[in-house]
């Protein structure tokens, strides 16, 4: 005689928690089998009934669940840790801001407006060039040095002095 | 029945935001899955109620892109099995369970169908008076498995406990269920 499936198996296979292999061998058997077949129809049938007295007991939220729940939800206080810390986020957070935004303003160009030129050459330059560019002139006496090579190689500190000093030199060469 | 309460930070506009969205696709799936737990509306409302504040308080744990209603049933669940513990079984009537084994094996008798009958007839409330016979936690399976159609697995996941515990008590609270069926439709006739 063929042994009969047992409920158990059954539930599982109503609940479709059986491996296939083992889901197949109870599908095969269900149609060779009318005892077992009246035991799955009433497996299969208490599902249904639970699932129709579900829906046949299906309540709303009541409106009052709802508002015991922002009501409590709004009653909820920040522990003494918690309030403190919100406390302090302000008193930290503003300075630190204040500092970042004058750090910013002040490394930006938008700090030293007034510090922003053209780009400057030191006189210097025009001075070396100048003596350079005489050094190459075949119609200057070679004879005479240039002062203003002297002056670059006496002083760079001085530009002043040193510029005085070349135009003196200058002046007693053309002399 | 109450939450411990715990200091949470001030609510943001997005907590409460995640908060209203939840009770208004949710609440009331969760309110019925409570009141098929307890079996009472004032439980039903306290659980429900107790599990929002769990989901606003919690709601940055919440994973998008999983189920929110398993993760509810979840804190229904724990809530209700905590407030259990704290009542130590006033809220239920203990049937204990039967432990004989469900399996039939040989021979089986063409089976009389009394819950078919109950289909057809007033099914609601006997079979709603059956579940209230079973233990808390049988309840519980039969809900997920039958009603809200869960799998052994997601159920092992909202009760916190292993698949074949699910399997069990399912086919125990089943056997149980078809009994009491039986016997109600015996006193009845």
């Amino acid at each position: 005689m063929m042994e009969h499936l047992t409920t158990d198996t059954l539930t599982d296979y109503v609940h479709g928690e059986l491996p296939p292999a083992e889901d197949a061998l109870v599908h095969a058997h269900l149609q060779a089998c009318a005892a077992c077949q009246a035991e799955f129809e009433l497996e299969t049938s208490l599902s249904e009934a639970l699932r129709t007295a579900a829906r046949d007991e299906e309540y709303e939220l009541p409106s009052m669940v709802k508002a015991r729940i922002w009501e409590a939800v709004r009653a909820e206080r920040p522990s003494p840790f918690a309030a403190f810390a919100a406390f302090l986020r302000p008193a930290i957070a503003v300075p630190t801001a204040a500092i970042l935004i004058v750090v910013t303003y002040f490394a930006s160009p938008l700090g030293h407006p007034q510090q922003v030129h053209a780009k400057t050459v030191d006189a210097m330059y025009y001075l070396e060039q100048h003596a350079a560019e005489e050094l190459q002139n075949p119609l200057i006496e070679r004879n005479v040095s240039s002062p203003i090579l002297e002056t670059t190689e006496a002083s760079n500190n001085d530009l002043t002095i040193g510029t005085r000093t070349a135009a003196a030199a200058a002046l007693d060469a053309v002399e | 029945m109450g939450v411990p309460r715990r200091p949470v930070e001030p609510p943001t506009a997005e907590q409460a935001a995640f908060l209203e969205r939840a009770i208004q696709e949710y609440g009331k799936a969760t309110y019925n899955f409570a009141y098929r737990l307890t079996q009472n509306e004032s439980d039903a409302r306290d659980l429900t109620q107790d599990a929002f504040i769990r989901v606003y308080r919690a709601w940055r744990s919440f994973q998008p892109g999983t189920s929110f209603l398993s993760w509810i049933y979840r804190i229904v669940t724990n809530l209700y099995r905590d407030e259990l513990r704290r009542r130590k079984g006033r809220f239920h009537e203990e049937i204990p369970e039967d432990n004989a084994p469900q399996e039939f094996g040989g021979q089986r008798p063409l089976a009389v169908t009394p819950i078919e009958d109950y289909v057809e007839g007033q099914l609601s409330e006997p079979l709603s008076q059956a579940l209230q016979m079973l233990s808390p936690e049988q309840r519980q399976v039969v809900i997920l498995a039958d009603i809200e159609e869960y799998s052994y697995q997601e159920i092992s996941e909202i009760m916190g406990c292993s698949i074949g515990t699910v399997r069990s008590r399912l086919h125990r609270a089943r056997a149980l269920l078809r009994r009491l069926i039986q016997r109600q439709q015996q006193q009845q006739r």
